[in-house]
């Protein structure tokens, strides 16, 4: 069981869990909640569990001592005039930004040694001419890049008094632990659900059926499509040096679709046993394909982290004592729109090396993090020039044939940054991306290479017809319209026809059995 | 201080009809770059600091939302 879409985690842990959820008296739940949030940890990382004990005790602990010197700070202020008590709250600030950057170097320290440590050593020895030096690779524990940033984000979010800190261990436990949410994310804050988690409410009969459809919904999208599509992205990123630029094109392109398909897949499973359990999990995608722009893209793709990486990277640098008096000094001299560009872009870098490296220790994250930075950067600079270009050539921006062209080119610049993203090494992606450019053969489509490959003509046609549903979906989705409320709202046959229907088509399309090989959760191994 | 609000908006971006428009930030009149100056600039003239969680839509829709958050950030202790 590596995955919340796997058939053991369906129909045996997950099922059993909400059992013995459901059996036990009101006034345990929420410490039987904890005992499974443990176990399930337990038995991925046995020795990997003792850090999500450490980060809780340490954002607990953290959290309660900034809060006393707000409170101190708070009780010390009566009656003080304004300068005074600014002097005061500066004071007692010091001491507790002091407390937030021990908590936050301690918590990111450990995700840093034992996601980032083999790769340092790697390159370091490569630096000194012994590339082939034994470098210790630690086992990275289940869910280390998602608790951390939630438990970042508790502390900070204290520190900021967004926030008051909490007091129960058991509350802050359950939070940070939160089994459905450990292993692929969506990064929750406190104030999204920690409350609803530690209130272990009996399971309703409508939210069971809701959960339920939303899972069935994310397995249908892994296995039809992510899985089937599997061997074909396996062999051709594997020995592309055996195939021209066109089996490149097709790879990226699919597994752009099969990483969409098996991510977003797995957060409907995630949302849908929130719901089961009452707990409203944030939304991590929203039509991530029907974006203008690579920033437009980033605010529909994995959401809560690029909302993660705004509140506490890029804000605070680009709102920083140094980047504000940058922005006030080179606005005078590069006026509005350039001005306070750099402040910008220098916390754009920093968020975007984050966010390569947060997806794993390899050149390639790295590169893939550059890549939309550059992108991003570039978009920026180029916005004056592009209005001045359209105004020249009588182009409306708000015309669908520019939106349309808009769209088209933002989904092949991320199809080509997730072709770096799945290469096997920074080598392998260049190498591929340049067979694209100087070998791309139209015919190769429709001469049968494609069929060798893992995927016969049943398969393609099985998932050009689950990929039209998907998309007719998310149109509906992108008008506003609610699929899953608008099924509520019919007849009772006709409901239960609609769920019957997509189980049927799980259990008949879905690739699984002898001959198939389904991917293994993409995201939980960042 | 209002005026002085103003000021600071109509240099930052001149062509907006900042007294009458309650959509800056959801119709696009203000972008994240022109946010980043209106930070510093209104840091600088009302000797406050925005906080990253004041930095929303709904702070600097309209001037009277921006008004509101100097005034409320003025008074805090």
């Amino acid at each position: 069981m590596k995955s919340y879409l796997s058939f053991s985690y369906l129909l045996v842990l997950l099922p059993l869990s909400l059992l013995a959820y459901q059996l036990v008296p009101q006034k345990i739940r929420r410490y039987v909640l904890l005992l499974m949030n443990y176990v399930f940890i337990f038995y991925f990382s046995r020795r990997g569990s003792v850090f999500i004990v450490l980060s809780t005790l340490s954002i607990y602990g953290a959290g309660l001592w900034i809060d006393s010197l707000t409170r101190k700070r708070k009780a010390a202020a009566q009656g003080l005039a304004r300068e005074e008590k600014k002097a005061l709250k500066a004071r007692f600030q010091k001491k507790q930004r002091w407390i937030l950057a021990l908590v936050v170097v301690f918590n990111i320290g450990i995700l840093l040694v034992l996601k980032y440590s083999g790769f340092v050593m790697e390159n370091v020895h490569t630096l000194l001419g012994q590339p082939d030096a034994r470098v210790p690779h630690f086992m990275q524990p289940i869910g280390l890049s998602f608790y951390t940033l939630s438990a970042v984000s508790y502390v900070t979010d204290v520190y900021r008094g967004q926030i008051e800190a909490d007091r129960d261990l058991v509350r802050l436990s359950l939070f940070l632990s939160f089994f459905p949410t450990i292993m692929e994310g969506p990064i929750c804050r406190y104030s999204d659900t920690a409350a609803s988690i530690n209130e272990a409410k009996r399971i309703r009969y409508e939210d069971l059926t809701y959960g339920a459809q939303r899972i069935l919904w994310g397995l249908a999208k892994k296995l039809i499509i992510a899985d089937r599509l599997n061997s074909l992205i396996k062999s051709a990123f594997l020995h592309y040096a055996k195939y021209d630029g066109t089996v490149a094109a097709v790879a990226a392109v699919l597994y752009t679709l099969q990483l969409y398909m098996e991510f977003s897949g797995t957060i409907d499973a995630v949302i849908g046993t929130g719901e089961i359990f009452g707990v409203r999990v944030p939304e991590n995608f929203r039509q991530p394909f029907f974006a203008e722009s690579i920033s437009d893209f980033w605010a529909r793709w994995h959401i809560t982290l690029g909302t993660w990486f705004r509140d506490y990277i890029y804000y605070p640098i680009s709102t920083s004592g140094p980047m504000k008096k940058l922005t006030m000094k080179s606005r005078k001299k590069l006026g509005n729109y350039y001005g306070p560009m750099l402040a910008g872009l220098v916390a754009l870098f920093a968020v975007w090396l984050a966010n390569g490296l947060w997806h794993g220790s390899a050149w390639s994250f790295i590169f893939f993090g550059m890549y939309h930075f550059v992108l991003l950067m570039v978009g920026r600079l180029c916005e004056p020039l592009i209005v001045r270009l359209l105004k020249a050539l009588h182009i409306d921006r708000e015309s669908k044939g520019y939106h349309v062209f808009r769209v088209v080119k933002t989904v092949i610049l991320v199809m080509i940054g997730e072709l770096f993203f799945r290469a096997h090494g920074l080598r392998a992606g260049l190498a591929m991306f340049g067979r694209i450019c100087t070998s791309f053969h139209g015919q190769t489509l429709f001469d049968g290479t494609l069929l060798k490959m893992g995927m016969d003509g049943a398969d393609y046609v099985i998932i050009a017809l689950f990929l039209i549903l998907v998309l007719w979906v998310s149109i509906q989705h992108e008008k506003g319209i609610s699929i899953r409320d608008r099924i509520a709202a019919q007849p009772t046959a006709l409901r239960w026809t609609v769920y019957y229907a997509l189980l049927l088509a799980v259990v008949l399309f879905g690739a699984y059995g002898p001959g198939y090989v389904g991917i293994d959760p993409i995201y939980a191994g960042f | 201080m209002r005026d002085t609000l103003l000021e600071i908006l109509e240099e930052i971006a001149p062509t907006v009809d900042f007294e009458n428009c309650k959509t800056l930030i959801d119709d696009h009149k203000l972008d994240s770059l022109a946010i980043l100056s209106l930070i510093a600039e209104l840091e600088d003239a009302f000797d406050i600091t925005i906080p990253t969680v004041e930095i929303v839509p709904a702070n600097f829709n309209s001037v009277d939302a921006m008004a509101a958050m100097i005034e409320r950030l003025e008074a805090e202790d």
